[in-house]
């Protein structure tokens, strides 16, 4: 169990999820915003558990589904004048911030192809061994990702070299509008595809504290050179796969996960333990949902990006618009 | 100046480069003890340590994607792919990450990666060990191709390509690891997105690719023979190209030939021709011509494999069709 001081900034990571999130559906649903949400509510306690327990300089990988990456090491405004592509966001519009990368936040950048991060994590781990740097990896993915060949090749190498990577698998039971469990060839637990030599422990993803404990003893043994970890984070999403796709799945399956709800859940036990009263809940709550609306309020009232921004393509070579090189 | 190979000079540029940046260090499938199956990197992990030069799983899987994650995280990586044919399987990385990560970071980071592969015809390996690839990724923002011809700049480009940023893409043709060369003595390098003429001459330009330079300059050689004057210029990094120097040669000679290892229908031959139709028609006397592989896979039998090679005798009829008509 994290320290007393360190609970309650988890709970804040979890309002700040939850809250960003729905403001974020809210928006979408009624006036739109040019970045199609893919939204993690839910699911919440695997993302902010797992980013707490590494420590600022570790390279992070996020998932399309780890939002909680983006908002504990990016601005609130960074985030979501990502998702406008306005004038002041990271990239000035090139790029959304489902996959925007930052060498200052050690965020990996990723790309719309689900799973393709997992080898590039990997070589993340390889360069802190050549440079003689002691810092971890960190890499979710969801259940979709593990039936690709990369899941199995950068657990191989990984554990071949005794890389300092952790892999974080958010099993949220649905790849896309299909139950993961019809398209893998296991029983019960995803992990056990990897038959690789490395530990691997399957969780209870809706709490947050088992996720944080977890995730911290795989990033302790990395750190100390034991090599890598697969944890499989059970969990589950609230929300169809992006908000373009009609929900298809059971209501009754949806309402009983819901009943294990991550916020609630850490709330519940934070409340019973003593450490917070409901005043600082509604309090921090309040805080929070104010700097979330504030930020949607800068984004909306965002100038567009100059045009000119799209043509960062090469860092070393200065290349006119169709290819050729200025010189 | 000494006399070195292809294969000598680019050894000499991997074993320079890794010494001299400790971020730098090289891997790949048997490029350690075994020295790579060209035997490339010979003696390398002997003399630079095991932990700066080592062998890896076979998957290209996961060179495509611990080469990005390693450049984009402080590492100036040099990644062995043994066939350029394998391109395929990192062609995810290439294209959807390496390229694209300067795009998609706000602080300008990019991806200082070395891929070095092998490609090319005439050794009767086959349709998939001897393509040549760079038309797949010549329409990738983003990444860099470098095809050398010349020792001299297969060490220089080599040593640019690491020092270099941005992704780059090393093709190293399988014919000419044993042509020599003279390379100088101390440290330099040959700058990536500049061309190089080969031979000056005032009837026609010949821009060739890769290995077909070697191809070119034959040619240039027996037209000369017949009163065809020809400049010969090497793109030497295929993208982003240098179309400026081409564009002023055919200027200056009036007419255009291209010669290319891979298809031509979709190669870099038409986009280099559109280039002078666009930019140059009004100077140009003669019709454009392009000399590469007819559009079907590699064959394997050694006469089907000779002639889908172009040759000096093809550039030669080229020219001389050009120019006569």
């Amino acid at each position: 169990m994290a320290r007393d001081s360190e609970r309650e900034e988890v709970h804040e990571y979890l309002l700040l999820n939850r809250i960003f999130e729905e403001k974020v559906l809210e928006e979408y649903e009624d006036s739109g915003i040019p970045e199609l949400p893919h939204l993690s509510i839910g699911q919440e306690a695997v993302g902010v558990g797992g980013t707490f327990a590494f420590e600022a300089d570790d390279w992070l990988a996020p998932s399309l589904r780890t939002r909680a990456v983006m908002l504990m090491r990016l601005s609130l405004r960074d985030v979501v004048t990502g998702m406008y592509g306005t004038k002041s966001s990271p990239t000035e519009g090139r790029t959304t911030q489902h996959h925007l990368g930052s060498s200052e936040n050690h965020i990996l950048g990723t790309t719309g192809l689900i799973g393709s991060h997992l080898n590039v994590a990997v070589g993340a781990g390889l360069s802190a061994r050549q440079l003689d740097e002691d810092r971890v990896t960190g890499v979710f993915f969801g259940d979709g990702a593990a039936t690709r060949g990369e899941f199995h090749t950068a657990i191989n190498y990984a554990a071949v070299e005794d890389l300092p990577v952790v892999f974080i698998l958010e099993n949220n039971q649905w790849i896309e509008e299909t139950p993961a469990m019809d398209v893998i060839a296991v029983e019960e637990n995803i992990s056990e595809m990897a038959g690789h030599d490395i530990p691997k422990e399957v969780i209870d993803g809706q709490d947050v504290d088992v996720v944080l404990e977890s995730v911290s003893g795989a990033v302790e043994r990395a750190r100390s050179g034991e090599g890598p970890t697969l944890i499989e984070a059970k969990t589950y999403r609230y929300r169809p796969h992006a908000e373009v796709i009609p929900e298809r799945r059971d209501e009754k399956e949806i309402e009983e996960w819901k009943e294990r709800d991550p916020v609630h859940l850490h709330e519940e036990r934070i409340l019973d333990d003593g450490l917070v009263d409901e005043e600082w809940i509604e309090a921090k709550r309040a805080e929070i949902t104010e700097e979330v609306n504030s930020a949607f309020e800068f984004a909306k009232n965002d100038p567009m990006p100059a045009e000119d921004v799209m043509y960062q393509v090469y860092k070393d070579t200065e290349i006119d618009e169709n290819g050729g090189v200025v010189r | 100046m000494t006399e070195l190979t292809v294969r000598e000079s680019i050894n000499q540029a991997l074993a320079e480069e890794i010494e001299r940046d400790e971020r730098v260090f090289l891997y790949g499938e048997d490029v350690g003890d075994y020295g790579g199956l060209y035997q490339v990197t010979e003696g390398l992990q002997e003399q630079l340590g095991d932990d700066r030069v080592f062998d890896t799983p076979l998957s290209e899987t996961t060179l495509g994607g611990t080469v990005v994650g390693a450049a984009l995280t402080g590492s100036r990586p040099i990644v062995e792919i043994m066939f350029g044919d394998f391109l395929s399987v990192i062609a995810d990385h290439l294209i959807n990450y390496a390229a694209k990560m300067h795009f998609n970071y706000g602080d300008g980071t990019s991806v200082p990666l070395v891929v070095r592969t092998t490609y090319g015809g005439g050794d009767q390996f086959g349709l998939h060990h001897s393509q040549d690839p760079m038309p797949w990724f010549q329409n990738v923002p983003g990444l860099k191709m470098v095809a050398p011809a010349t020792p001299y700049d297969y060490k220089g480009l080599l040593k640019a390509a690491v020092r270099d940023d941005d992704p780059v893409v090393f093709f190293e043709n399988k014919q000419r690891y044993e042509v020599s060369g003279d390379v100088p003595d101390e440290d330099y390098t040959v700058p990536i997105g500049e061309a190089d003429i080969k031979r000056r001459g005032e009837d026609m330009t010949i821009v060739a690719i890769g290995g077909m330079v070697d191809v070119a300059m034959e040619a240039a050689d027996e037209l000369d023979a017949q009163g065809y004057d020809c400049e010969v210029i090497d793109p030497r990094t295929v993208m982003p190209l240098d179309k400026e120097t081409i564009l002023e040669s055919v200027k200056k000679t009036h007419g255009l030939t291209i010669v290319h290892e891979s298809a031509q229908f979709g190669g870099m031959g038409g986009e280099i021709a559109a280039e002078a139709a666009d930019e140059a028609l009004y100077y140009l006397d003669a019709p454009v011509k392009r000399v590469a592989a007819p559009f079907t896979p590699v064959p394997f039998a050694e006469n089907l494999e000779q002639s889908y090679l172009p040759n000096a005798d093809d550039v030669e009829a080229a020219v001389i069709d050009a120019l006569e008509g």
